[in-house]
């Protein structure tokens, strides 16, 4: 085969993914091992971005943060891992995450990998979540606060009340079952 | 009592704890990837120390551009260690500054401001 056959079937299809992409609205994205220093850096880029294209400073935070919420989730969550000997502070996550516009509203949307055991509890805490208003969801916040974290949380366990509280209508949420130990998690909010 | 400093990185504050001028400062941003990992020295100092320092009149600047949620979590757990002496009768006060148009930090600033009783905790617009 010619190396050059080759060559222009990759491009062919990182083109017809890019074009994909920009026609989702999808400005920015990442998928593979995502890390701490790495999430700076992509927060870094996409605020330069949007304060280029004159996104008020609210808005920025609040994209900048589901950005940081998410990433940390896949970080500490995501169920696609390379581990080395076994020492969690060595094991990589992967995931997905993408940044887009949609009209007028900025979607932050990541995906990664979830144990099917922890299925369930994840669709509960976010459907419930999915139901509160805003005075609501503040009152949930701080009272989860003042509590110990739960036994799956390695942060505070409150990110998605975080994420819920910035965003401008409750978080979507999908499961897609990958084989009998895997599902395929993926969470998009809604920023204005 | 020692004074306590660990500069800031892109994602932790400056912690500069200085016992001489009774001055506590926390400034950044604040998003580690182990919150409590990074905050342990400053709860242990603060258990360590605060008691006695407080005896006199002593500041706490806090000046947080933006923080997560789990930071938000280990934030309130030092407002509560504030709020015990503050209760105790220690002479205490944080000021939470911001930026006038960083509504988020204002608004988070008047969520901690409102779960807590004893403490004397003002918000300060910061002049630009």
């Amino acid at each position: 085969m010619e190396p050059s056959i080759l060559l222009d079937q990759m491009n062919f299809n990182l083109f017809a993914l890019k074009k994909e992409l920009a026609q989702q609205g999808i400005f920015f994205e990442f998928s593979g091992p995502l890390s701490q220093t790495l999430l700076a850096e992509m927060g870094d880029i996409l605020k330069q971005k949007m304060k280029l294209e004159d996104a008020s400073s609210p808005t920025i935070l609040k994209v900048f943060s589901m950005v940081v919420e998410q990433t940390q989730n896949i970080i500490h969550y995501s169920a696609e891992k390379m581990g080395m000997l076994g020492e969690s502070r060595q094991d990589l996550s992967s995931g997905i995450i993408a940044v887009g516009m949609e009209g007028d509203t900025y979607f932050v949307i990541t995906g990664n990998l979830v144990d099917n055991n922890d299925v369930d509890h994840l669709k509960s805490k976010l459907s419930v979540l999915a139901t509160m208003n805003a005075e609501e969801l503040k009152n949930y916040y701080k009272e989860q606060r003042r509590l110990n974290p739960d036994d799956r949380s390695k942060g505070a366990g409150l990110g998605f009340i975080e994420m819920a509280r910035k965003a401008c209508k409750p978080i979507e949420f999908d499961f897609v079952p990958v084989d009998d130990r895997f599902s395929f998690f993926s969470v998009n909010a809604h920023i204005q | 009592m020692n004074r306590l400093n660990i500069p800031a990185t892109k994602y932790t504050p400056l912690i500069d704890f200085d016992p001489k001028s009774r001055l506590l400062v926390i400034q950044g941003e604040s998003y580690p990837e182990n919150t409590a990992e990074f905050y342990a020295p400053v709860i242990g100092w603060i258990k360590d120390n605060l008691s006695l320092l407080a005896s006199e009149p002593t500041i706490v600047e806090m000046e947080i551009v933006y923080f997560n949620s789990s930071s938000s979590k280990v934030l309130m757990d030092i407002f509560e260690l504030f709020e015990d002496q503050a209760k105790a009768g220690k002479r205490l006060k944080v000021n939470w500054i911001y930026d006038a148009d960083n509504e988020s930090a204002q608004e988070y600033g008047e969520e901690f401001q409102e779960d807590l009783e004893h403490l004397e905790f003002n918000l300060v617009e910061k002049k630009s």
